[in-house]
C-alpha cells in the first residue's frame, strides 16, 4: 500500500533523510523511533506530501490521514464541525451516513460529551482524540501519527496505545512517529529506528525479547 | 443664542455614510485583492509602491488630487461624491491591505497544512479555515480603520461635499454661530463612531470562543 524508495530530503543543505526506504503492508502499525531532530516527522510530511523529496520516490495507492504533533485543530469550529467538516465536503456519503460514522467514533472514543464545544477548551488527550476522529471521519487507509503521546501523560499515553490499536483493527495502516520507546514497543509491530536521517535498524518487535533494551544500546551508537 | 437646525446637518449624514460605504464597499475587497496578489508574489513590483504611497501622502492630497487634477491629466471630470469614493476607497485599501497581512501571518502554518491533509480545497481552505481566523484576529485593527475613515470623510468638505461637516460651516456661517452646530456635528459623528464600535464588540462576541 505503501512503499518508499531511496528517498533523500534536505533543507538548505542540512540533510534531513538519507537513502530511506520501506515497505508498509495493509493493517501493520509500523513504528518510526529516533532522536528529536532525527527525521522522523521529515519522514512523514514527506510521505503525507506537505514536503517534498529531492531524490527517491514514494508509492502510495493508499487514502492517508495524518494526525498533527499539535493536533491542529481549527479553533474556531466547534469539536462536532472539527469532525465533519472535511468529510462533508468530500460529498461521497449522505450528511445521514456522515453523522452515523460520526456519533460511532465519538462513542469509541468516549468524546460524545465534548461535540459542542471549542478546542481551546479541551485537554491535551481531548484534542487528540477529536483530531483522531476527524482524520478517521474520511476513512484512511493508512493513518500517519506523529508524536502522538507528546504532551500526555502516562495514563493517557496507555489510552492512546488502545485506541490507536482499536483503530487500526479496522483495517487502517499506521505509521508513528515518535521519540517513545516505551510506547512504541508497545503499540508497533515493527519498528525503523531512524537516526541523522538514516535507517539504522528494522526490527520485528514480537522476534525481540527486550525491545526497548535493544533500541536503547542502539541509540547510543551512531 | 440662536435655534440651530439639527436636521439641516443630519442630512449631511447621508453624504457621509454614502462616503463610508462607498469607500469600504471598495476599498475592502481591494485590499484582499491585494493580500491575495503579494501572498503569490504577482505584481509586488507595484503593489508595494502603491502601499507606502498611499500611506506616506496626506489623504487631502490624494483628495485634490482626484478631484482637481484628474479632468486634465485624464480628462475625466468626477463629481465630488465620485472622487471622494474613489480616494477613501484607495486610502483605505491600502491600509486594511496591511491590517489583513498581518492577520494572515498570524494565521498558524499548520492550520493550512492540516487543510491539506484533509483534503480541503483551496477556496474552502481560505473561505472556512483561514479567514475566520484572520477575522478573529483583525476585528479590533479593522474597527479603527473603519472609525478611521468616518472621520476621515469629513475632508469631502474641502471640495464642496454637502456632508455632516460642511453643512455644520454652512450653518455656522449663515446664523454668525459656531459653537452648536459643531458640537451637533462633532456628536453626529460620535454617534456613527460608537455605532461602528458596538456592531465590532458584538461581531467579536460571535467569532470569539474561549
Amino acid at each position: 500500500m505503501l512503499s518508499i524508495k531511496n528517498i533523500s530530503k534536505s533543507f538548505a543543505g542540512n540533510v534531513v533523510l538519507k537513502d530511506i526506504s520501506m515497505e508498509i503492508v495493509p493493517e501493520s502499525i509500523v513504528g518510526i523511533a529516533g532522536p528529536s531532530g532525527g527525521g522522523k516527522s521529515t519522514l512523514l510530511r514527506c510521505i503525507q506530501g506537505l514536503n517534498t523529496v529531492d531524490s527517491g520516490q514514494i508509492l502510495c495507492d493508499s487514502k492517508i490521514g495524518f494526525m498533527f504533533q499539535d493536533f491542529q485543530l481549527f479553533p474556531h469550529m466547534t469539536v462536532w464541525q472539527n469532525i465533519l467538516y472535511a468529510a462533508k465536503l468530500e460529498k461521497n456519503k449522505s450528511i445521514y451516513e456522515l453523522e452515523e460514522l460520526a456519533h460511532g467514533l465519538l462513542k469509541k472514543l468516549d468524546i460524545e460529551s465534548l461535540v459542542e464545544r471549542y478546542p481551546g477548551n479541551l485537554s491535551g488527550g481531548q484534542k487528540q482524540r477529536v483530531a483522531l476522529a476527524r482524520s478517521l471521519m474520511l476513512q484512511p487507509d493508512l493513518l500517519l501519527c506523529d508524536e502522538p503521546t507528546s504532551g500526555l501523560d502516562i495514563a493517557t499515553m496507555g489510552e492512546v496505545v488502545d485506541l490507536l490499536k482499536s483503530v487500526c483493527s479496522k483495517q487502517t495502516a499506521m505509521i508513528i512517529a515518535s521519540h517513545d520507546l516505551d510506547f512504541l514497543t508497545r503499540i508497533a509491530d515493527r519498528i525503523f529506528l531512524i537516526k541523522n536521517g538514516q535507517i539504522i535498524a528494522h526490527m520485528v518487535v514480537k522476534d525481540l525479547k527486550d525491545p526497548i533494551g535493544y533500541l536503547r544500546t542502539l541509540y547510543g551508537k551512531s | 443664542m440662536n435655534f440651530v437646525d439639527w436636521t439641516f446637518i443630519g442630512s449631511g449624514a447621508k453624504v457621509t455614510l454614502e462616503l463610508l460605504f462607498g469607500g469600504l464597499s471598495i476599498g475592502v475587497p481591494l485590499s484582499i485583492i491585494l493580500v491575495i496578489l503579494k501572498r503569490k508574489n504577482l505584481g509586488t513590483w507595484l503593489i508595494n509602491p502603491y502601499i507606502s504611497i498611499i500611506r506616506g501622502t496626506p489623504l487631502i492630497l490624494q483628495l485634490s488630487l482626484i478631484y482637481f487634477a484628474s479632468p486634465g491629466i485624464l480628462g475625466i471630470k468626477f463629481t465630488v461624491l465620485e472622487a471622494g469614493i474613489i480616494a477613501f476607497a484607495l486610502n483605505n485599501s491600502a491600509y486594511m491591505a496591511e491590517i489583513l497581512r498581518a492577520g494572515v501571518d498570524s494565521v498558524p502554518k499548520g492550520q493550512f497544512e492540516a487543510a491539506e491533509t484533509l483534503k480541503i480545497s483551496t477556496f474552502y481552505t481560505w473561505k472556512d479555515i483561514i479567514l475566520p481566523q484572520v477575522l478573529a484576529n483583525i476585528l479590533p485593527a479593522f474597527t479603527n480603520e473603519i472609525i478611521t475613515l468616518l472621520k476621515e470623510t469629513a475632508l469631502i468638505a474641502t471640495i464642496g461635499g454637502a456632508d455632516i461637516m460642511r453643512k455644520s460651516q454652512m450653518l455656522a456661517a449663515e446664523q454668525f454661530t459656531y459653537f452648536a452646530p459643531l458640537c451637533i456635528a462633532g456628536f453626529l459623528y460620535y454617534i456613527l463612531a460608537v455605532l461602528v464600535e458596538f456592531l465590532a464588540k458584538k461581531l467579536e462576541k460571535k467569532i470569539h470562543h474561549a
